[in-house]
């Protein structure tokens, strides 16, 4: 069985990419967010609604696109620029994530819904609570 | 000018508290208080009990700048959607009609939408004295600011049409098949080779149950026969009784 808790990104410098939870991984796998979640370790520049921007290695992305960033240069309004040395944004406050050249989109997709449907499969094989053999038709 | 209101700091899921914080409030310095980043909101208290507390929804974002460059201090910025200050005028004029509220709720911008349309925010830095707590900081509001999903996102889609299904079951085409059987399913379902199994452990059982009596050399039911202590014990009803509450019946 697995068990199901809000979903909260690691704390500390987590750098994994985790999945806490089923509905978490249902509304990923069901989204472009996916993507995102590709980019962990790349550095990309995420533009805000409000105006600002911040370019920075991207730390975590969360099922509702919360964004975390370290070594961010943060750009703000009036074009400011501040070095932050971890940044959270949430999903709702993003305008663009900026795509690096380099990535591969499809793989990174692929890859991405690869993790989760091994995720989903561990867990349910060797679950071990069959007590009588399925049919063999 | 930023009125403070009186407020109780949380008591429950706080996951972290960091004494000795100056807060600075749109370039305003407010004092030097308690930061409470609690699971429902995120709050702030002077020495003398008056502070303001805010919603997660309304963070836009946050982080931690050691730039001293840009700011003198290191301290943890908090960009907040809309206008703090007002909020807690309006909230306060609320209050004076109600009579006690125990509920501790910030009126901080409800109604994110407009305000951030006109793209108003409040900017707010933490200063603690210890600047080593900045990570720790960070770390609590990154997961308490998951704790609250956008509720009016209407790209993420989580509605699903159709019934829930298992996923695993329908990849693979067994999903008629349950996991577990009742009794009398399950004697239907046997296979030859479970059927076998079956009846070894019966036969394993039954012997066991002869055995009972003669456990350690001694005969059971006839000792209990020299017992007068008005405890009839009915070695027949037990046998036969014994394992009623089994699964599997003969």
């Amino acid at each position: 069985m697995e068990s199901e808790e809000t979903g909260s990104p690691p704390s500390g410098s987590g750098s994994t990419e985790v999945f806490n939870s089923i509905r978490e991984r249902t509304i990923a796998e069901n989204s472009m967010v996916v993507l995102l979640q590709g980019l962990h370790g790349e550095v990309t520049t995420v533009d805000l609604r409000n105006e600002s921007s911040a370019r920075g290695r991207v730390v975590n992305v969360d099922a509702f696109m919360n964004v975390r960033l370290k070594d961010v240069a943060y750009r703000d309004r009036r074009g400011q620029v501040t070095q932050l040395q971890d940044l959270f944004v949430t999903g709702r406050n993003i305008r663009y994530v900026h795509i690096p050249d380099h990535v591969d989109i499809m793989k990174t997709i692929e890859s991405q819904l690869a993790k989760i449907h091994r995720v989903r499969n561990f867990a349910s094989q060797g679950g071990g609570r069959k007590e009588f053999k399925t049919k063999t038709k | 000018m930023v009125l403070l209101k009186s407020l109780n700091p949380p008591t429950e899921g706080v996951r972290h508290e960091q004494a000795e914080t100056t807060a600075v409030m749109g370039g305003q310095r407010l004092g030097c208080g308690t930061l409470y980043v609690a699971e429902t909101r995120l709050s702030w208290f002077d020495g003398a009990g008056l502070g303001f507390c805010l919603e997660y929804p309304t963070i836009g974002l946050h982080a931690i700048s050691r730039d001293v460059s840009a700011y003198p201090q290191e301290h943890l910025y908090v960009m907040v959607n809309g206008k703090v200050g007002d909020e807690n005028e309006a909230e306060m004029a609320e209050k004076a009609a109600d009579e006690d509220e125990d509920d501790n709720s910030c009126s901080s911008s409800s109604s994110g939408g407009d305000d951030d349309e006109e793209g108003t925010i409040t900017e707010i830095r933490f200063v603690p004295s210890d600047k080593a707590a900045l990570e720790p900081m960070f770390s609590a509001m990154c997961e308490c600011q998951a704790l609250h999903p956008d509720p009016e996102d209407d790209d993420s889609d989580n509605d699903f049409e159709g019934e829930e299904y298992d996923v695993e079951e329908a990849e693979h085409g067994h999903g008629d098949i349950p996991t577990f059987y009742t009794c009398d399913e399950g004697l239907s379902s046997l296979t030859q080779e479970g059927q076998a199994t079956l009846e070894r452990l019966e036969g394993m059982l039954a012997q066991s149950v002869a055995q009972q009596y003669n456990m350690a050399g001694v005969r059971t039911a006839e000792t209990n026969n020299e017992f007068e202590d008005g405890m009839e014990v009915d070695a027949a009803a037990m046998e036969a009784g014994q394992f009623e509450d089994a699964d599997v019946e003969h």
